[in-house]
């Protein structure tokens, strides 16, 4: 965090004594503030002023890897609370929880389903991240085997689990694969901040509410340890909300660095069985200040719109979301189909395929590199130009996989047609509405 | 140390806007905090939930949804049961079949629909228009004439016809107007600033900022709704103040995600349940981002949201 | 970051119509004057009842009731070398709308105008200079340094206290005009609000020339980080200026209609 003129110069000495070469400690306060000087030029600073400007300039909230090789997970490291402020860095990510409490056969099924979804959108592999173990001392089966079924998924665990003689069994068959132990709290915090340690691995920490958490979390910092990732808690869903929101706000906006750490939010028991309350906590908490959201199981209905969600708000707003270039068979669209041509940013791609596919009509969508801007900006940027079109319908021999000759052109560039007739021999050149949701009734009427 | 906690409330409101009149009167807006952040200062009205139903009946309806209006045969039929829902605080009635490139209803038939559609049901209204801006201004002109005295919300004025529908709407039959843009945060201030210059009252006014369905550009929603909040409250920008009103359902029920049938896309599951949460997840991402109101057409999404919204105010 | 903040200049005993409206308690011009600046997109009104030695108190009392009642609890900067007067002003200020400001304070003999300000809660006028014009900006900040710590050690917040560089007229201190713009940008990196008479840069001009020079000086300084500034609201093109660099700063959201709202 940027530090003002005025933070430094209240911690001055205010002496003006002239020493660091300034004719006023503001005026030195000012030039440390823009980074023109180094604070180490003024010897009267005292040293605890020198280590509150040193904790007020590191980053407000830590970045944490958990997981190994490709199931690796960053979390945290966020510096705005909104994303068009600079951008979000380190995505939600979301598990899905099982409990010694269910049955073998419940496990069985719930781990066996978890593989289900994954896929790909614009480039991102969509799939469940993280396993939650949860530790009830009513389980009717044994967590450590539990937690063995889990880790074979290959996706990081957490572990939530606040005894500390299962935690240690536990972290001793997973503890390679550095899993999250979601364990402590205020009566606990010693120990298992002794068995994270000795296992290397990240600590969620618990509150009765936010003062708790606080102090659980500076005896922690205390300890040594700032592997931390906070637990907003189950009692209610407007507590939780609150609690994840006033954690990073203090963190970000009031440089509160005891709550610094990553988020860890429970939708499956906030929801309490009511599966389309856990979608809308999903969802809530992905905008709402969640680095792990934990869920009952990810279905394909909660799975699209949820990860569509999350992929939009963790853009980078400097960089525009682009599609592969490539040719889109759309309702079935074979080398006989109409072809129509966009540029690749990719909510473009996703709006005219829409309209595509409401259409029904088979057609090819084809795709060129246009520097992931709309229509008009990339062409005007001379990035969809009759050139391009026709040097992509080269590169990706077009000519070769495609037999039908007809070319549908955003209407917007309608005034490439002519040179598009001229570089494409043999091509009709048909110019298309200039709204996508004009392109229904234009196929139909076709 | 216990935590400190700094509060985020703000020396400026959202305007509050009643919809509706009598028992069933709502209220939307009036905060001078952050969307639930009911631990920085109590948030008075609880974002509102709406049903949409639409001129043709159950003709355009999604197939799962359907089922729920079994029986209805004339529209004052369908917005009886669609009242009825658990969780629905207004009813939204979409005149989309007026739309000249499409079934081009005249304004007589669809004015005659609004009537019934008035007569049945003592819910706020939101009579939303077609989308061509000059039919809307022909539309929505006559619906404010017919339901005057109802304190109705009329979807939508835009850059296009916001002089004719503002001035029926807004200044002859005192409703409530709807201001539309589409996620342009300038162009939804300029609305505001050009109805308030012909004379609405900023109390009249709410704002459709405009939606996607999630993972449709959802970003450009979310930002444009969390900057219109910031202006609106900590700049004290009184031309971004007014409360903000989403219609999910007509950009969720149209993405394949939740419309794609389960034999065409088996390894996606049933289809039903895949409408119900795009339609429930955007809804729950736009009342975080910033809105007052948020329009769903499923039962069970309604349910859902009106759940959320009372677990957290 | 807020709007940049206009203080209106024009009730001001110099003005021989507000001298006489003064001295007679006749409201009428007062209001007219008033109405004038608000109209014209001003936050504040500066209310100058010159030294006012013998009846300051009742007149600044009579004077911020008066507009208060009739401007919708307008914020105010009281504006008098009469201590008593500003103290009486802000026993009866409404703050609604904002805290009153004390107009001003400097780094010699009006120094304790920070010590009333901090007493009633309000805001502040710093002006950076002791005696004359500061010779150059290390005395300007040593002046500022100054009145930040006696602001701090009353308990004031670092944002209560306008620092005022002091606008120099060009014509006779053309060279000066840097320092001027130059110190703007130290408070800035200071995090600290700044104000100031800015239209005293066109002293003596044309009067035809006299709200370009003051519109160019505004967007300089506003680009420097002036935070406010007394001026005269009814100088149409510096007040669209004034819109047009906070549209650009980020302090207001641009629409097609900004120059009207």
């Amino acid at each position: 965090m940027a530090l003002k003129g005025l933070d430094i110069f209240k911690l001055s000495p205010k002496k003006n004594c002239k020493e660091c070469g300034c004719p006023t400690c503001m005026a030195f306060s000012m030039k440390v503030a823009q980074g023109a000087m180094d604070i180490s030029a003024c010897p009267h600073f005292s040293p605890d002023a020198l280590a509150t400007l040193s904790a007020a300039t590191a980053p407000p909230m830590k970045t944490l890897k958990v997981g190994t090789g490709d199931a690796e997970l960053t979390l945290g490291g966020e510096t705005v609370l909104e994303r068009h402020e600079k951008t979000f860095v380190s995505k939600t990510r979301y598990a899905v929880a099982v409990c010694n409490c269910m049955d073998e056969a419940a496990i069985d099924a719930r781990l066996a389903a978890v593989p289900n979804v994954d896929y790909e959108r614009i480039g991102e592999r969509m799939y469940v991240e993280m396993i939650y173990v949860n530790y009830s001392a009513e389980g009717k089966t044994d967590y450590v085997e539990t937690v063995k079924k889990a880790a074979a998924l290959g996706r990081t665990l957490v572990l939530g689990c606040t005894d500390v003689d299962t935690a240690k069994a536990a972290l001793e068959v997973c503890k390679d694969s550095k899993p999250v132990l979601n364990g402590a709290d205020a009566s606990n915090y010693e120990a298992m901040n002794t068995l994270a340690k000795e296992a290397g691995v990240v600590l969620g920490v618990r509150g009765a509410d936010l003062n708790e958490l606080h102090t659980t979390v500076e005896k922690l910092e205390a300890l040594g340890n700032k592997d931390l990732i906070l637990d907003v808690g189950c009692a209610s869903v407007k507590e939780a909300f609150a609690n994840a929101v006033q954690i990073r706000r203090s963190a970000i906006k009031d440089g509160d660095r005891t709550f610094g750490y990553p988020s860890l939010v429970n939708a499956a028991a906030l929801a309490k069985g009511d599966i389309h309350m856990q979608a809308a906590l999903a969802s809530l908490f992905t905008l709402k200040y969640g680095s792990i959201v934990v869920m009952e199981e990810m279905s394909y209905a909660q799975a699209l719109p949820l990860y569509g969600l999350r992929q939009n708000v963790f853009t980078d707003p400097q960089k525009p979301m682009k599609v592969e270039p490539g040719i889109y068979p759309i309702n079935g669209g074979d080398e006989n189909s109409i072809c129509l041509t966009t540029v690749d940013f990719a909510l473009t791609y996703f709006v005219v395929s829409g309209e595509l596919e409401r259409s029904g009509v088979p057609c090819n969508l084809i795709i060129s590199d246009a520097g992931g801007l709309s229509v008009l900006t990339s062409w005007a940027a001379g990035k969809f130009s009759a050139s391009t079109i026709a040097k992509y319908f080269a590169e990706a021999d077009i000519e070769g996989k495609i037999k039908c000759r007809k070319l549908v052109l955003p209407g917007k560039v309608a005034v490439l047609k002519g040179e598009l007739e001229a570089k494409l021999p043999g091509w009709e050149i048909i110019v298309g509405p200039n709204e996508a949701v004009q392109l229904v009734k234009f196929l139909k009427d076709m | 140390m216990p935590f400190n906690a700094k509060s985020g409330k703000f020396n400026a409101n959202i305007n509050t806007v009643e919809l509706g009149c009598g028992d069933k009167k709502i209220a939307i807006g009036g905060e001078n905090v952050l969307p639930f952040y009911t631990f920085d200062a109590p948030v008075e009205n609880a974002p509102k939930v709406g049903v949409e139903i639409t001129d043709g009946i159950l003709e355009n309806e999604p197939e799962c949804v359907k089922k729920y209006y079994e029986g209805c045969e004339s529209i004052a039929d369908m917005a009886k049961k669609a009242a009825s829902l658990e969780g629905v605080d207004f009813l939204c009635f979409r005149l989309e079949g007026g739309d000249p490139n499409g079934a081009d209803k005249s304004t007589e038939e669809l004015i005659g629909m609004v009537k019934e559609v008035a007569e049945a049901v003592d819910l706020p209204l939101v009579i939303a228009g077609c989308k061509n801006a000059e039919k809307d201004a022909e539309l929505l002109a006559k619906a404010a004439e017919v339901l005057d005295g109802k304190n109705a919300v009329l979807l939508a004025a835009k850059e296009e016809n916001y002089k004719t529908v503002g001035a029926a709407a807004g200044l002859a039959y005192k409703q409530i107007v709807g201001a539309e843009s589409a996620v342009d945060i300038n162009l939804a201030k300029q609305l505001n600033v050009l109805l308030s210059q012909l004379g609405v009252s900023s109390t009249n006014v709410v704002m459709n900022v405009g939606t996607a369905a999630a993972g449709y550009g959802f970003e450009y929603v979310v930002s444009t709704m969390q900057r219109v909040k910031a202006a609106a409250l900590s700049q004290n920008d009184n031309m971004l103040q007014m409360p903000i009103i989403t219609p999910v359902a007509s950009e969720v029920w149209g993405v394949k995600e939740a419309v794609a049938s389960e034999a065409d896309m088996p390894e996606w599951g049933d289809a039903e349940q895949r409408g119900i949460d795009m339609e429930v997840e955007t809804a729950a991402a736009v009342l975080a981002s910033g809105s007052n109101a948020v329009i769903l057409k499923h039962p069970v999404s309604i349910a859902t949201i009106s759940k959320l919204v009372k677990e957290l105010v | 970051m807020a709007k940049f903040i206009t203080i209106g200049e024009r009730i001001h005993c110099i003005s021989p119509v507000i001298r006489k409206a003064m001295a007679e308690r006749d409201p009428e011009p007062i209001i007219k004057r008033a109405k004038e600046q608000l109209d014209a997109g001003a936050t504040y009104l500066d209310v100058n009842i010159g030294p006012a030695e013998s009846d300051g108190e009742e007149l600044m009392k009579w004077a911020v009731q008066l507009l208060q009642s009739e401007f919708d609890n307008v914020p105010l900067a009281l504006d008098t070398a009469n201590k008593k007067a500003i103290e009486a002003g802000i026993s009866v200020y409404n703050r609604a709308k904002g805290k009153p400001i004390v107009n001003s304070a400097d780094a010699g003999g009006r120094i304790e105008n920070i010590d009333l300000a901090a007493a009633n809660d309000a805001i502040v006028i710093a002006l950076c200079s002791a005696e004359g014009v500061p010779s150059d900006n290390d005395e300007r900040m040593m002046h500022c340094q100054n009145m930040l710590e006696r602001g701090l050690e009353h308990g004031m917040e670092a944002e209560d206290l306008w620092f005022d560089p002091l606008f120099l007229v060009v014509k006779g201190m053309q060279d000066k005009q840097m320092d001027v713009l130059e110190a703007i940008k130290m408070f800035s990196d200071m995090g600290l609000n700044s104000t100031g008479g800015l239209s005293n840069n066109s002293n003596g001009m044309p009067k035809h020339i006299r709200p370009i020079m003051d519109s160019a000086l505004v967007a300089m300084a506003m680009m420097q980080g002036l935070t406010s500034a007394i001026v005269n609201p009814c100088d149409l093109r510096l007040m669209e200026t004034i819109k047009s660099c906070d549209v650009f700063k980020g302090n207001t959201l641009y629409a097609d209609s900004y120059l009207e709202i």
